[in-house]
């Protein structure tokens, strides 16, 4: 009895302890930690080019594009982020401005989240509940007229959100925020919705941050750094959150990055020293100079994988590829290591599955042909199918890449005996053949990207047949089977390693059983950093380094 | 000349007409859906809807115009980019002086090189500087500006660290202390950009000047000029530039117009956000107010440097009457 | 002495094609206050004569040789600056096509004045009231508002009077004519040449009339030459030229003038075209076109020889028996009515 009394007092003590040194560390943690990290990292001023193209905007109820969101994260604090960590660890969400992962009710639809006290923005006023109801308002409001808001059908999780979005309340029934709690009603119960919040939509923003159109520039914002200016355009300058108290790293003093650059240019330039890295990676025709020159992940030239994959679409409603033997003997057919090829050196990892790494099920499968066209297993796997098959109308952009990857693919079908259409199409009128009902494509290229770590996002998005509608559709190759349908259901209710397992199961049962694509590629981006830039933290979810970690100093 | 003026007026008016209709008019016939492309990737049909209605491209094509042509009476307003959601008259306005930086400069520059150089080898025909002057009026046509923008970063700007590599500055000083500003860096960084834009002009008008320069000198004015007892100095002066320079002045007023287009190469190469620049991106985003902005910008800026020529060129020469 | 001596000037052209001979070794002389005619068709090298002695050509291509002195001194040796005080001076020149000759975008008045100040040392104001006054004496209607016109708003016999305006500005003792009235209608004509011919006495000046108009020599002219494919064919005073002229070339001119008189038909014309001065005929030059031809004329150049009047020479291979007798005989024909009687 003694023993047990004291170890359980040894135990008491120990975890008072510990809990108290965990909240003065976390309490303190800006004057010690920085304290710790001044020196070395901190310092300086970061420049960034952005080539080809700006932020469409800085507005976090309106932006959408990973771009956008690499510099919100840098603004941003979320209630659940993720960390500053290179590999698997950097995508495992953390409770930021939670104190912990949020408490969920028994039927699953109602989720609560406290909000550490003494955050604040960098106007020095505090964070609240409110912050974050705000920014799921700006996200839903007509007002806004924010179609991003909706791209994910938000306005459906909520309760309330239809009616919000259809301008009929002033707020979403369903959010209440009182002082430092913030609970979320949900119209269904929603495993993923923690994932949701991981999102740079849902950061905090002031609660009188105005619905516009036009989208705000410049705005307090609560994370290691704000947006001190910006020209559209041209230059937008993040500064140093004096107010920001949290563990995240913040080492430059000043963050410029410059938009619109010359992508050649800027790789020049970052060689001289003038940028410090391209956040539109570099020519893909530099990447094999570069590896050669600096070594790969050796502290001068970065390649790290991203959360898209790149593959080819087959149509399931248009004769030939309507037949599945035809599809799985293209996935033995059609060359893997070739289209990769002509991105250039390291634009990838081979794959022909649909999850990519860092997301929850992910399982490597090697299930067909990987290091080459297979034309003998294509042809038995095909059989009469392939061999009666009509003509294969390919559809491709008329960029040079895309241009060679397709000469690959017909290259590929004349090897089986096949009949092919070669039909270019501009870029801007492609995905919208593509994702017309009824269209004539046969193959054609697309890739997707991660908007939060689930494999909901790729698998149920990409694939469930009852999305299908007249046009815009996101399940481009029209499949529609109802047992993988009511299969993606059963795995979406489930949540924690039950659900990775369903969808590791489903990422295989699809690509051997269905075949509606030819996964090709998981991709790379690549970087060169100029001679002074340390502490390269790679994030695969934004296929961009953490921009608050780099340091110059 | 009051009635000169009043009928260029309608002229204006319009070709501004013209020039956006006929814009309008191969929007909508390409099939890009800017509605779609604004609305995103993952929308559903009832966002596109909602897109569209936001941005009123679910009623007509002439109501669209319309509200278009009404926005810029009443407003003052060009719309807004479906890109970025910025006024276009603020982005036109941004980029505007850059490009007019990168064209005005450039016409400084290849006059002060052109005339000079077509004067002195039209005075020496078949001499080394001629010849010289003329290989160089062969490389200036032929090389791509492209091409010549690369090197010229490349040599001079990465391996000889003389000017910088690409980037611009803007004119007026700033406060920032990480952004360049102010007349000494928004010049330094335009040198090479100058260079390159106006090798090609440059070439063409030293063939322009010592041809008309040749011409002119032997006109019979020039003869009874020397008969007169004028020195050689005089008679180049007095009565030979005037008179050559003539066409120079017409076809300048078209290439500063026309320029705004071959701008578009070398805003692109050293990464000045221009006008050029601003219409590629516009037009691989189908955003139709920039677009359409953008044309009515450089229609307004032809037709303004046509009628100064025309204006120049009547002041210049008096047989010339403006009708 | 003579007030311009030409001795032995010969011109060349270096062209693409070769050497052009414009000037073959002509010499003639201008007195003091008298007028001689230089007569000839195209191409026979009467302006590149006169551009020669006033060393307009322009060196690159040009080269000219022999003498010509000018009040004592040569101007063919003459320095630049020495050369440009003689020019538009002391010897002014009048070019043919009064357009073209002007500048068009400068105003007349400040033409006028441009050839003032480069020799006077006046203000402004003095050129321009020189300039008026210069308008006036050659009868140009409201000259005070004039003077502040264009080229192009006069016409052409009044551009004229303003070239001979600005040639007679400064008072030179020579003024060389290039077929002044050759671009102008016949009414204006007249009017010119007697202008010319008030200015001359007025001003006393020498006047080279340079024509291919015998007409003109004849109502202005008180010398005459006649040249033909660069060189000199025939020269003599005016009267002696028509009473008596020596040459073939020569009669084929009178021949060509249009009479009154004449009968009826066609203008006596001399056939052929003129020799090209780039491969010019052996011998005579005229010799492809003459109607005396004979042998000797393709193989030898005549030298100049002396006619019966003073200061009377000419060309010609034929004897003196042969050319009195053509020439009575084409007298009777020019003169139907002079020899009937």
């Amino acid at each position: 009895m003694r023993k047990k009394h004291l170890l359980s007092l040894l135990f008491l003590t120990a975890g008072v302890a510990l809990l108290v040194a965990a909240l003065s560390v976390g309490a303190a943690s800006s004057a010690t930690s920085s304290v710790k990290k001044a020196g070395a990292l901190r310092g300086g001023v970061l420049r960034v080019a952005q080539s080809n193209t700006d932020f469409d905007t800085v507005d976090p109820g309106l932006a959408y594009v990973t771009n956008d969101w690499t510099l919100l994260y840098a603004t941003q604090m979320l209630l659940v982020n993720f960390p500053e960590k290179n590999g698997q660890a950097g995508s495992e969400l953390y409770p930021e401005a939670a104190t912990s992962f949020p408490t969920v009710s028994k039927d699953g639809k109602t989720y609560t989240f406290h909000i550490r006290p003494g955050l604040k923005f960098s106007d020095g006023s505090a964070v609240t509940a409110a912050s974050y109801q705000r920014a799921w308002e700006r996200n839903l409001s007509p007002k806004m007229g924010s179609p991003y808001g909706v791209n994910d059908q938000f306005q459906k999780v909520i309760v309330g959100g239809e009616d919000f979005l259809a301008g009929k309340t002033q707020h979403i029934a369903g959010i209440t925020a009182k002082g430092l709690t913030i609970t979320f009603h949900l119209t269904h119960p929603n495993p993923t919705f923690t994932s949701y919040l991981s999102m740079q939509w849902f950061g905090a923003v002031k609660p009188d941050m105005p619905y516009t159109t036009t989208g705000i520039n410049v705005y307090p914002s609560a994370g290691p750094y704000y947006i001190a200016s910006r020209d559209p355009g041209r230059t937008t300058v993040l500064k140093r959150n004096p107010y920001y108290k949290g563990s995240r790293p913040a080492n430059p003093d000043q963050i410029v990055i410059t938009s619109n650059t010359n992508q050649d240019q800027a790789l020049l330039q970052t060689k001289a020293g003038t940028f410090d890295f391209d956040m539109n990676t570099v020519p893909s025709t530099a990447a094999a100079d570069l590896g050669a020159t600096y070594g790969v992940n050796k502290g001068r030239f970065f390649v790290g994988p991203t959360a898209c994959v790149d593959y080819l679409l087959l149509n399931t409603a248009r004769p030939p590829t309507d037949n599945v033997a035809v599809r799985k003997a293209l996935n033995w057919g059609i060359d893997r290591p070739a289209l990769l090829r002509i991105l250039g050196k390291y634009a990838g990892a081979r794959s022909d599955q649909i999850l990519v790494p860092g997301i929850p099920g992910y399982k490597p499968y090697k299930i067909y042909a990987f290091s080459g066209a297979d034309a003998a297993k294509a042809k038995t796997v095909g059989g009469s199918a392939l061999t009666s098959a009509g003509t294969f109308n390919v559809l491709h952009t008329t960029s040079p890449a895309r241009t060679a990857q397709a000469q690959v693919i017909e290259y590929n079908l004349k090897q089986l005996g096949l009949k092919y259409n070669d039909v270019p199409t501009a870029g801007t009128t492609y995905y919208n053949t593509l994702e017309t009902k009824g269209t004539s494509y046969n193959i054609a290229r697309a890739g997707w990207c991660a908007d939060y770590f689930d494999p909901f996002d790729y698998i149920n998005v990409l694939l469930d047949g009852r999305s299908i509608q007249a046009n815009n559709n996101t399940n481009m190759s029209y499949l529609n089977a109802p047992a993988l349908n009511k299969a993606m259901d059963a795995a979406a209710a489930l949540s924690g390693k039950a659900r990775a397992d369903a969808y590791a199961k489903l990422d295989l049962q699809v690509m051997r059983d269905y075949a509606p694509w030819v996964p090709y590629q998981i991709n790379n981006d690549r970087f060169f950093v100029s001679a002074r830039t340390k502490n390269w933290i790679y994030s695969t979810y934004f296929g961009e380094p953490d921009l608050n970690a780099l340091a110059v100093g | 000349m009051a009635a000169f003026l009043i009928r260029r007026l309608f002229w204006a008016l319009f070709l501004f007409f013209a020039a956006t209709i006929v814009t309008y008019l191969i929007f909508f016939v390409i099939p890009a859906d800017p509605a779609k492309l604004a609305a995103g990737r993952n929308a559903t049909a009832q966002d596109v809807k909602r897109v569209a209605a936001f941005l009123h491209l679910n009623v007509p094509l002439y109501q669209q115009y319309w509200i278009f042509l009404w926005n810029i009476i009443r407003h003052g307003s060009l719309g807004y980019s479906y890109v970025s959601r910025q006024p276009v008259r603020f982005l036109i306005g941004q980029d505007a002086p850059v490009t007019a930086s990168l064209v005005f400069g450039g016409a400084v520059f290849w006059l002060s090189l052109s005339i000079p150089v077509g004067i002195l080898s039209a005075l020496r025909p078949r001499s080394v500087m001629d010849r010289l002057s003329m290989t160089f009026v062969l490389i200036g046509i032929s090389a791509h500006p492209v091409w010549i923008g690369l090197i010229l970063s490349f040599v001079v700007g990465y391996k000889l660290h003389w000017t910088p590599i690409a980037g611009y500055c803007n004119f007026f000083p700033g406060s920032s202390a990480v952004q360049c500003s102010g007349p000494v860096q928004w010049a330094y960084h335009m040198i090479l950009p100058w260079v390159t834009f106006m090798v090609l002009f440059a070439a063409l008008y030293v063939r322009l000047v010592r041809a008309n320069v040749i011409e002119t000198m032997s006109e019979d004015y020039v003869r009874t000029a020397r008969a007169k007892g004028a020195s050689e100095r005089r008679v180049m002066v007095q009565h030979v530039l005037r008179n050559s320079m003539l066409p120079v002045v017409t076809i300048l007023g078209m290439d500063i117009g026309l320029a705004l287009g071959g701008a578009v190469f070398t805003e692109s190469i050293f990464s000045l956000p221009g006008l050029g620049h601003d219409l590629i991106a516009a037009n691989n985003a189908g955003d139709l107010p920039l677009i359409t902005g953008i044309v009515v910008f450089a229609t307004i800026a032809v037709i303004t440097f046509n009628l100064i020529v025309d204006v120049a060129y009547a002041v210049l020469d008096p047989r010339i009457r403006l009708t | 002495m003579a007030l311009l001596e030409v001795t032995d000037l010969r011109t060349t052209f270096r062209t693409d094609d070769g050497v052009v001979k414009a000037v073959s070794g002509v010499s003639l002389a201008v007195d003091q206050g008298a007028t001689l005619g230089v007569v000839g068709e195209s191409g026979s090298g009467k302006s590149v004569t006169f551009l020669s002695v006033m060393g307009l050509l322009d060196k690159r291509n040009a080269d000219v040789s022999g003498s010509v002195v000018f009040d004592g001194r040569d101007m063919l040796t003459m320095r630049p600056s020495e050369l440009r005080e003689v020019r538009g001076a002391r010897i002014g020149m009048i070019f043919q096509d009064p357009m073209t000759s002007l500048n068009p975008v400068k105003r007349i008045g400040w033409q006028l004045e441009e050839a003032v100040l480069l020799h006077q040392d006046v203000t402004r104001r003095e050129a321009r009231r020189r300039a008026i006054e210069m308008l006036k004496e050659v009868e140009i209607p409201r000259a005070e508002q004039r003077v502040d016109d264009y080229p192009h708003q006069f016409s052409g016999g009044m551009r004229q009077r303003v070239m001979i305006a600005m040639a007679l500005i400064n008072n030179p003792e020579l003024v060389i004519a290039d077929e002044p009235t050759t671009a102008l209608d016949v009414t204006t004509q007249a009017q010119i040449l007697r202008l010319m011919k008030r200015l001359q006495v007025e001003h006393q000046m020498a006047i080279v009339m340079i024509t291919h108009d015998l007409g003109v020599v004849a109502e202005l002219a008180d010398d005459c030459v006649v040249m033909y494919g660069g060189r000199v064919v025939e020269q003599a005073k005016v009267t002696d030229l028509f009473a008596k002229p020596e040459m073939p070339y020569t009669w084929g001119l009178l021949g060509s003038l249009p009479r009154l008189s004449l009968v009826s038909g066609r203008l006596e014309q001399i056939p052929g075209q003129p020799p090209s001065l780039l491969h010019p005929p052996s011998g005579c030059a005229f010799n492809p076109r003459c109607e005396f031809v004979m042998d000797v004329c393709r193989r030898e150049l005549p030298e100049l020889r002396a006619s019966t009047a003073p200061d009377h020479r000419f060309r010609c291979h034929l004897d003196d028996e042969t050319r009195d007798r053509i020439r009575v005989a084409k007298k009777a024909a020019l003169n139907p009515e002079e020899h009937a009687a």
